[in-house]
């Protein structure tokens, strides 16, 4: 069940409502058939169309909001984890690119102790299409389906999943992890809400050189005894070591997170790697073709 | 970003630590550098990568005669696809033994590691050296750092104690002050007189705390021929790596992710990309003198027969793009290169009819891979014309 992880009419509050993104956003989420109830900022908006309190608190208090999205700056992304945590929020997710590692570290000690689930530090944010949507993945890209989708990459899941939904794949659940070496949600953690699942009937991983969270998830895969068909494309398997390329977590060290090493870890856990775009959705259609309608 | 091995001793120095005296040499400052160092010394490459050694990267300096030849020769190599930028002269160490320390954090517990051991060197990769690796993790603050490492100093034999205790209480806070991601000193050389000094050091910073992180920031900004990439990032907000300077294919993209999956899959058709390159479209802001800046690199590449730009607009509008585009074409006439655009999304059909009324003849595909085929076919008949 999916509803362990996020309901699709769980009521949102939006930090950072008034910002130039955080405003334009929130109309598009809103838009979309989020439960959006409340915004929080410091300063008046009078073209505000939502009801607009100083802080989370005081939202929850009055409106009963349980998650949140923040569209705030990266240096406000652990300040505003903090203020959501103390008001009782259940998920946040998070969207600004750049936040320094370090308050990431202390933003995972303080979700952890909390129980609270953190989608970040940076992410284009996670979605059930046609019903809701925290953060801005693209709306050509999504569609209902049968794909449970966990992505690193912004742009390149966007791609991936138009891709596949012009195929006629949607999906239950995207989850966009994010790119940085401090994360909350790791893609292993939505192994056993994929798992459990019965409408989703596959799952797709974006992922990319860097860190160990692929070779995490192939453990998770093994242990939960899942036998739903998982489809992964890594990218960087061309990437400098010891330069950023565009990601934090996308620095390769030696022998660590390399595609090799992340290959084999999937393979092994009974998932099918593609080196190509076309490859993957191709490999979608052939294997999950049948339940196309 | 890895700074090279000269900064982070710098960085060290600055914090008590004793390292072995050196200078930095680059092409420009070989022939106006005095060097004081007792012969022989080192000559060691500044890369940020490790295998430097093996790669032939460091050489012994015998004679004053030895270093012109040894530092033209370091100057000229690439290490692991890195081009030696410059070279750090060091005097030669007198140590009784080499041990090992590091201080990093974890990704998946969100905490801190810190890793021991009275024996240190080039191998500590091997397997019989990891197992005699002592490590602790912590929490993500100084105080419970220093707390768990009194646990690892407990462990170690009875010499090296007193010398851990320094070593922590050193480079603890500087990790928190600094906001390191990795701090590495090995070896970390034992005196004969029990002192010690960091022999190599491994110093990996966070290029997203810079904008608080002043003395980093300005080490960049002093160094911008030795840290082309971060120095980039600063000054421009986006990420432009120089790949392969024979490549064939210039890429003009957006998006890490998706930016470094053509790149790979360019390469495994056979072409080589130039550059990699995450230009953001969402901070353009109307503004083209990122496209301009990218479009001048890439026509500077001597073997570059084609550009690719590709544009999802899943939250941009294409019809804002193109004219940015068409803007900056404008302004880098000596691309003369034939461009496939890909674009697709929001926008699109407004876009296509910029572009039409704009006259320039810009191949355009919605499909990414129609329009890689075509860019790479573009390159494949230039090459043979």
């Amino acid at each position: 069940m999916l509803n362990a992880f996020i309901e699709p009419g769980i009521p949102v509050l939006v930090q950072g409502a008034t910002g130039r993104s955080g405003r334009s956003q929130t109309a598009q989420m809103v838009e979309y058939g989020t439960n959006i109830v409340a915004g929080v900022s410091r300063r008046d908006d009078e073209q505000a169309k939502l009801p607009l309190f100083r802080n989370c608190t005081e939202a929850v208090s009055a409106t009963g909001a349980r998650a949140s999205v923040a569209f705030v700056p990266p240096l406000d992304v652990l300040p505003a984890i903090l203020e959501a945590i103390d008001a009782g929020i259940e998920l946040i997710v998070t969207v600004a690119e750049g936040v320094p590692v370090h308050d990431a570290l202390k933003a995972k000690a303080a979700t952890r102790e909390a129980g609270i689930r953190w989608v970040g530090a940076s992410t284009p944010g996670l979605a059930i299409p046609g019903k809701l949507k925290m953060g801005f993945l693209p709306n050509v890209s999504l569609a209902p389906g049968s794909l449970g989708v966990m992505s690193k990459s912004g742009t390149l899941s966007y791609e991936v999943c138009y891709r596949l939904v012009e195929r006629g794949f949607g999906q239950t659940l995207w989850v966009g992890v994010g790119g940085d070496a401090v994360k909350g949600v790791r893609f292993a953690d939505l192994v056993p809400i994929f798992a459990a699942d019965p409408a989703t009937q596959g799952i797709v991983v974006v992922g990319e050189i860097g860190g160990s969270e692929e070779e995490e998830l192939a453990e998770a895969l093994i242990a939960s005894g899942c036998k739903k068909p998982v489809f992964a494309l890594l990218a960087g398997r061309s990437a400098l070591e010891g330069v950023t390329m565009g990601h934090a977590g996308a620095l390769i060290q030696a022998n660590v997170g390399t595609i090799e090493t992340k290959t084999a870890a999937l393979r092994k856990a009974g998932a099918e790697v593609s080196q190509t775009i076309k490859d993957l959705v191709d490999m979608v259609g052939a294997t999950l073709g049948h339940t196309l309608v | 970003m890895m700074l090279l091995e000269h900064h982070a001793k710098e960085l060290l120095a600055s914090v008590g630590v004793t390292i072995p005296e050196g200078v930095l040499l680059t092409a420009e400052s070989l022939n106006q550098t005095i060097v004081n160092l007792a012969l022989p010394y080192m000559a060691k490459a500044q890369v940020p990568v490790g295998g430097r050694g093996k790669a032939g990267g460091i050489l012994k300096i015998k004679s004053q005669a030895d270093l012109g030849p040894a530092v033209e020769k370091i100057l000229g190599m690439t290490i692991r696809n890195h081009p030696v930028r410059s070279c750090r002269l060091e005097a030669m160490v007198d140590y009784v033994s080499e041990a090992y320390f590091s201080l990093a954090f974890d990704p998946d517990s969100g905490t801190i590691k810190i890793l021991a051991a009275a024996e240190g060197g080039v191998e500590i990769e091997s397997p019989e050296m990891r197992e005699k690796l002592l490590q602790v993790s912590a929490p993500a603050d100084p105080a419970q750092a220093a707390l768990a490492m009194e646990t690892l100093i407990a462990l170690l034999p009875d010499h090296l104690r007193t010398i851990f205790c320094q070593v922590a209480a050193r480079l603890i806070p500087l990790f928190f002050e600094k906001e390191a991601l990795l701090i590495e000193i090995n070896p970390l050389f034992i005196t004969r007189d029990g002192g010690w000094i960091a022999g190599d050091a491994k110093i990996l910073t966070d290029d997203n705390a810079l904008s608080r992180q002043k003395e980093m920031r300005a080490l960049i900004e002093m160094h911008p021929d030795l840290y082309p990439e971060a120095s980039l990032k600063l000054a421009q907000g986006f990420d432009f790596v120089r790949l392969d300077p024979d490549g064939d294919i210039g890429l003009v993209t957006t998006g890490a992710g998706l930016s470094m999956q053509l790149v790979d899959e360019i390469i495994q058709r056979g072409h080589r990309p130039f550059n990699f390159c995450d230009i953001r479209t969402g901070g353009f802001k109307g503004d083209p003198s990122r496209l301009i800046q990218v479009l001048k690199w890439v026509a500077s590449g001597p073997n570059v027969r084609s550009v690719l730009m590709n544009f999802f607009a899943g939250n941009t509008n294409l019809a804002e793009l193109v004219p940015l585009i068409l803007l900056a074409l404008k302004e880098v006439p000596e691309l003369r290169q034939p461009i496939t655009l890909r674009m697709t999304g929001n926008g699109l059909e407004a876009a296509r009819v910029i572009l039409a009324e704009s006259g320039n003849p810009i191949h355009v595909e919605t499909d990414l891979e129609r329009a890689v085929d075509r860019a790479l076919a573009v390159a494949g008949e230039a090459a043979h014309a």
